[in-house]
Order: structure tokens, then C-alpha cells, then sequence
């Protein structure tokens, strides 16, 4: 009887393995059953997601909250004041008016650099479970997005679509692993490819071995035929490190990057490039510095 | 097993597939991670018998394969899953039973949950994927095994309730 039932599991595994092993056949194979089945799922879900988002969109960042508690009594002592005088001043929602803002710079960086965009919301992370790095937001191939579009914030480059259903699109974060860019340095014709390591700091491989790169160098996006994945002259980064080594044939340096992945929640996406390349005009200029010259006061002497 | 028990599970895993893809991945864990579906369906698997493993492993894994944020082939998930169902199907009954022995259960779903993880990385490195640097995804798979550990004993007696009431009569008994 064990016997016969342990035959039956037997020929269970063995054909639910074929199974497994014919759908990735036919996921490799360029199939569109998969991609129509996840797509399905993806536009049934993002009413769900956009509902959860608006629920939660004030708890987001409680862990991250969380960790930081305690780190200085002072801090917490001027958050609580500063916490009263907003009370004070009846803000009520300032998680909009946070999206308002980063929306104003979307589109005004996407002005200044001449793209069409769409604009959009986040509406979910990735699943830890997938091992990549991805965003969903909410605007997908009925607002005219479409894969590999660019993806920016306010302050620059966030991603690229890697995958559209209706009303929804994936992004992929230049922070994942997987996540290449042609870069040039601003001011100079120095190229080179940008590598994402996991978090906001990013490895530029310089290709120019007679280039030169320098602690604070911003770097743009090279841009992509036809504009796609792409667009040129999107703000990517700036040089934190020059990893000097004579042996390397190339300059590699340490970048961080230009836009907070952790905290976007306003994006656009870049749904037609620019006529002209804007080449170094988004590069974020240095705020001016105020010197404050000061003369000391005679002390005055007591006289005799 | 019934056809019916195979729909009720079935349905069971997608509402906590929904939940961790509209509600759990939403919440910025630090080290990015933890899967309360993973470590459901591990509840689930040790549960149940030779075949009932194997069968809600392949199904679980094509579940989790409907992630809209993945970008692996389609029956990944599915592949590494089978293989775990098959794992639980073959050591289950050595270790006796769980529900006497909570530790014990957490202790194993945490185990079991990176290792369906890094089987899910290995097939991804036999079908040539690029999975990024080996050290991220082994801090991954760590942090989402801490997390599985503090947060399951939440969830547990939940999910065992709930498998109860999806077992037929006749499994009842």
C-alpha cells in the first residue's frame, strides 16, 4: 500500500516538474501567455494597490521612522516644537502638498529639458521575494506609456519601464543590481557606464582612458537611440570617490545618486524625447554661498 | 484530496499573495525583506501529507509567479517550489509533529523559507539570469529569515486556523 502510494507521489512530482519545466520553456521562448496572465493580474490588482496607497501612504516609512527614534534627545525635542507649530498652523494634509511640490519639479525639469511626460503616482514597491528592484506606478499604456520609456523625478533619473498592462506600468530602479547607464560627465565628453549596487550608491566605470574624473562631477544620462530606454541629458549622479588604482585600465569612481528612491512619490514618465540634445542645462547648480564678514567692536579702555 | 480542498487552498494562497503585493511590500523593511506569502505557504506545506505538498508547492509557486513586479520566466517560483514540496514530502514525518512544538514549527518555516529562496536563486543561475551581487542576495535571504522568525509567531495559530477550515470533512477526521 506505501509502496503503490509512493509510487503515485513519484509520478506526481515527476509531472508537475515537466509542468514547471514547459512553462519556463514557454516564458523563454517568447510565449505571451505568461506576460498576458501576469498583465491580468497586474490590471486587476492596481485598483486594489491604488486603494492601499491611499490608505497607507501615511505609514510607509513607519519602520524607517521606527529606527531612527531615539538617536538624539535634542532632535526629538525640536521635532516635538516643530510638530506643535504645524499643529498650530492647521496643516492638514501635508503628505499632499509633499506631492504637489515633488510634481511641480517633475514637470518643471521635464520642462527645462524640452520631454514629454506623463506624470504618476507610486502606488507599490516590489515584492521582497523577486529580487529586483522595482516600482509600480499608475499610468500605464492607455496614458501612452510603453516599455523601456524613461522614468524621472524631480531631481532626475528614477528608472525604466520594463513592463506596461493598461492602467498600470513596472519600473525598474536604477539602484537594482541588474541596472546599466551611458553617462557623460557635464562639461566635458568624458563617457562612461553607470552600474547600480543595490542602494543609492551607484560604480561609474569611466570608458575614456584619457578622461578624468573628479569628487563632485555630475553626471548626465547619454541617451539612447530614438530616445528609448534613454532619454539625454537626465541628471544621474554625482562623484563621491575616484577609485584611484594604476593597475585598472579604466577610471572607476563611486556615485550617488541624484534622485532619493527611497522616498519618490511623483514621477514622470518621458513618453517623447526632447528635439534637442539639453546636454548640461539640468544639471542642479550649486546653491550661492552668503559670506558674512563681521568687525569686531573696540573694547573700550578705561581711562586714567 | 479533494478537487474542492485543491480550490479552497488555492484561493487561500492567492488572498495572501494579494496581501503581500498590495499591503506587506509597501512597508519599508530594513534590508528589504520579508514575505509573509513564502512564509505562509511553508505553514501550509509542513502541514500537510506526501501529495498534498507536492500539489500546493507547484500551485503556490505558480501563484507567486503572478507577481506583477517579476521579472524571472514564468514557473520559476513553480520549479523551485515543487522541489521544496518535494523536499517536506520526503523529511516531513521524520520530525514529528509541530503544533506541539511552536519553536520547532518557526524554527523550521524560517529555515525552510530561505531555502526555497536560494533554490529559486540556483534555477535562476542554471536558466542564465543575472541575479545581481551574490552578497546582496544572501543578505536578503538573511534579513527576510529574521524577519519571518519575529513576525510568523504573529500569524501562525491565524493560519493554521485557517487550514483547518479549509479541510473537508473527511479530512477531519
Amino acid at each position: 500500500m506505501a509502496k503503490g502510494g509512493g509510487n503515485r507521489s513519484r509520478l506526481l512530482l515527476v509531472l508537475l516538474l515537466v509542468s514547471s519545466l514547459f512553462l519556463i520553456t514557454l516564458d523563454l521562448r517568447g510565449v505571451n501567455v505568461a506576460s498576458t496572465i501576469r498583465g491580468g493580474v497586474a490590471t486587476a490588482l492596481s485598483p486594489v494597490e491604488n486603494l492601499f496607497s491611499k490608505i497607507f501612504s501615511p505609514f510607509g516609512r513607519f519602520t524607517t521612522d521606527l529606527r531612527n527614534l531615539g538617536q538624539s534627545n535634542s532632535k526629538i525635542a525640536d521635532l516635538t516644537s516643530e510638530i506643535n507649530k504645524l499643529k498650530a498652523k492647521d496643516i492638514v494634509d501635508q503628505d499632499m502638498i509633499g506631492q504637489l511640490n515633488q510634481l511641480k519639479n517633475v514637470l518643471d525639469l521635464a520642462g527645462r529639458g524640452g520631454y514629454k511626460v506623463v506624470a504618476a503616482r507610486v502606488i507599490n514597491r516590489g515584492s521582497a521575494a523577486t529580487f529586483k528592484q522595482t516600482i509600480t506606478i499608475d499610468v500605464g499604456s492607455k496614458n501612452g506609456v510603453s516599455k523601456n520609456m524613461t522614468v524621472i523625478s524631480d531631481s532626475g533619473l528614477v528608472g525604466v519601464v520594463r513592463s506596461v498592462t493598461n492602467n498600470s506600468a513596472i519600473v525598474l530602479l536604477m539602484s537594482d543590481p541588474t541596472f546599466k547607464i551611458g553617462v557623460r560627465i557635464a562639461g566635458t565628453q568624458s563617457i562612461g557606464v553607470i552600474s547600480g549596487q543595490g542602494g543609492n550608491s551607484y560604480l561609474l566605470q569611466l570608458l575614456d582612458a584619457t578622461g578624468e574624473i573628479k569628487v563632485g562631477d555630475a553626471l548626465v544620462a547619454r541617451g539612447s537611440s530614438g530616445g528609448r530606454p534613454f532619454v539625454p541629458g537626465v541628471p544621474v549622479g554625482i562623484v563621491t570617490t575616484v577609485q584611484s588604482n594604476a593597475s585598472s585600465i579604466t577610471q572607476n569612481a563611486d556615485v550617488v545618486g541624484i534622485s532619493d528612491l527611497g522616498s519618490i512619490g511623483v514621477v514622470a514618465v518621458v513618453i517623447s524625447p526632447p528635439n534637442d540634445d539639453p546636454r548640461d542645462s539640468l544639471v542642479p547648480k550649486p546653491k550661492p554661498t552668503v559670506t558674512v564678514y563681521v568687525t569686531p567692536t573696540p573694547t573700550p579702555t578705561p581711562s586714567k | 484530496m479533494s478537487q474542492l480542498r485543491v480550490l479552497n487552498t488555492s484561493i487561500f494562497l492567492f488572498f495572501v499573495f494579494i496581501i503581500q503585493e498590495t499591503v506587506i511590500a509597501r512597508i519599508h523593511f530594513p534590508f528589504n525583506g520579508f514575505s509573509l506569502y513564502i512564509a505562509a505557504l511553508m505553514v501550509l506545506l509542513s502541514l500537510e501529507d506526501r501529495a498534498g505538498s507536492l500539489v500546493f508547492g507547484f500551485i503556490g509557486g505558480l501563484v507567486m509567479d503572478l507577481s506583477t513586479s517579476a521579472t524571472t520566466p514564468f514557473g520559476q517560483w513553480a520549479l523551485a517550489m515543487t522541489f521544496i514540496g518535494y523536499i517536506f514530502s520526503v523529511n516531513r514525518e521524520s520530525l514529528g509533529d509541530f503544533i506541539d512544538r511552536p519553536l520547532l514549527f518557526v524554527l523550521f518555516v524560517c529555515a525552510s523559507s530561505a531555502i526555497s529562496m536560494v533554490i529559486f536563486l540556483l534555477i535562476g543561475v542554471l536558466l542564465g539570469q543575472e541575479n545581481g551581487p551574490f552578497l546582496r542576495n544572501i543578505l536578503l535571504i538573511l534579513a527576510n529569515t529574521f524577519w519571518t522568525f519575529l513576525i510568523i509567531p504573529i500569524f501562525l495559530p491565524v493560519i493554521i486556523r485557517i487550514r483547518k477550515m479549509l479541510l473537508t470533512n473527511r479530512e477531519r477526521v
